[in-house]
């Protein structure tokens, strides 16, 4: 064993708690990507931190939690719900359904084609919240996204007429499991909102539901960053991937 | 220790054998099952109330990471991955994310005095309403026994760590022990938990 697999040992506890910060935190996520022992040592420790709260005993929350839980959940339905085909839906428009999702996909990537053209025309430079309104509402919008933090990166938003939205990112490296990209929508004078979490397939690749905010009036730029797993409440990565028009 | 993980595989998740996993509450809520909601709640939120009490130290706050997490995961906004352990581990994991956001966004001082109810039994406040199976009895035992046999300074290093949200440098500063002496106890901590803990210890397990 080396002296930096031992001194990332050392760290691997306060890793996982987290409560390292800095260089020593990424010397611990660039270790543990490639030593396979200190890889399942990490994962046992995560264990016993997932088994840490167990030991707590339950008090019982106010009857009012539940109440404004139950008030915001009929607020903001999960979003697959929104996409789930009703049961009542006719039998032909169920046999149609796939080509005319096909059919959608076909209409996205030329929107995306002709996006492209309209953005490379663009002079470089700051953009006002209206041009991010502008790009992400219209229906069937794509938002492009290119790596500003990681050479070859690149997304897109695909935002829906009713304001659902997924992304699709190619070009990012893998993360280790304690670690997630995450998009972000940076508002002026407010803190940012996380748009999803994702991870990347081996091939650099992913696909995620993005919340898009309600308003994107003060929405200034759209970013990816890495973050801590399971997300942060705000930004504290680099920007790998920006949106176009911001750049 | 053995016959009661035996047990709880029979019955994920601390749930009698008529009623659903916690992975199949996550299927409803993402279909926009309220029941599974609230099922879920009915499992989890004392737990998460519990540990957000904890970490903030106030009851309002700590009704407001309750209800944020969730929001969160009724919303999607959180996504589950089962390859990252359970799903009490994931919510936990949100709530500790909250509240430590909560506790961090306040001045250093106010932090500090805030981390005074580390050592406030909760034991007085509980009512438990909520449903509290023989399962979770057992390892809750089962973790508070593996947390008793740490060393004081040791089970410190850690309390400090996960409910205090604080830095290893913060730990060191707060504990006035140099920065390696604060690394070398949670590590040994850490190992001796996941010794104590080791027949819990399957990520991928239906243990609870």
């Amino acid at each position: 064993m080396t002296d930096e697999h031992e001194h990332i040992v050392d760290d691997l506890a306060a890793y996982v708690l987290e409560s390292l910060e800095g260089f020593a935190r990424a010397r611990v996520a660039a270790h543990v990507a490639t030593c396979a022992a200190c890889a399942r040592r990490l994962e046992e420790y995560r264990a016993v931190v997932g088994a840490l709260p167990m030991g707590l005993t339950p008090v019982a929350p106010p009857p009012a939690a539940w109440v404004a839980i139950r008030a915001g959940a009929r607020e903001r339905r999960p979003r697959a719900s929104r996409w789930a085909w009703p049961a009542s839906l006719p039998e032909w428009l169920r046999v149609a359904r796939w080509p005319a999702v096909a059919a959608l996909v076909a209409l996205l990537v030329v929107w995306n084609v002709t996006l492209q053209r309209e953005l490379t025309r663009r002079a470089p430079g700051p953009a006002p919240g209206p041009e991010v309104e502008a790009l992400s509402r219209r229906p069937g919008r794509i938002v492009i996204l290119q790596g500003t933090g990681t050479q070859g990166a690149s997304g897109r938003i695909f935002v829906a007429v009713d304001g659902g939205g997924h992304l699709a990112v190619s070009g990012l490296a893998s993360l280790p499991r304690d670690r997630t990209y995450q998009l972000w929508f940076v508002r002026t004078g407010s803190p940012a909102v996380s748009g999803a979490t994702f991870g990347v397939d081996a091939s650099g690749r992913a696909w995620a539901k993005v919340t898009v905010p309600a308003t994107l009036d003060d929405v200034r730029a759209i970013a990816v960053t890495e973050e801590p797993a399971p997300g942060s409440a705000a930004p504290t990565g680099t920007h790998l991937l920006d949106a176009l028009p911001w750049r | 220790m053995g016959n009661f993980l035996r047990r709880r595989r029979r019955s994920p998740s601390g749930t009698g054998p008529e009623e659903p996993a916690d992975p199949e509450l996550l299927r409803g809520m993402r279909l926009g099952d309220e029941s599974a909601l609230e099922a879920l709640y009915a499992r989890y939120g004392g737990l998460v109330y519990s540990l957000a009490l904890r970490i903030v130290g106030d009851p309002e706050l700590a009704r407001e990471v309750l209800q944020d997490t969730f929001l969160r995961s009724w919303s999607g906004r959180e996504a589950y991955d089962p390859e990252r352990g359970r799903v009490p581990w994931w919510l936990m994991g949100i709530a500790r994310n909250r509240a430590i956001d909560l506790l961090r966004s306040r001045s250093h001082q106010a932090r500090l005095r805030e981390q005074e109810p580390l050592t406030v039994d909760t034991r007085a406040r509980e009512s438990d309403p909520h449903r509290d199976p023989a399962d979770a009895v057992g390892l809750r035992r089962a973790v508070t026994n593996a947390l008793q046999g740490l060393s004081t300074v040791q089970r410190e290093a850690i309390e400090l760590a996960y409910y205090g949200g604080l830095t290893q440098a913060e730990v060191a500063e707060r504990l006035r022990q140099p920065l390696g002496t604060i690394k070398s106890r949670t590590r040994e901590a850490m190992d001796r938990l996941r010794e104590l803990l080791g027949p819990f210890m399957e990520p991928q397990g239906e243990a609870w």
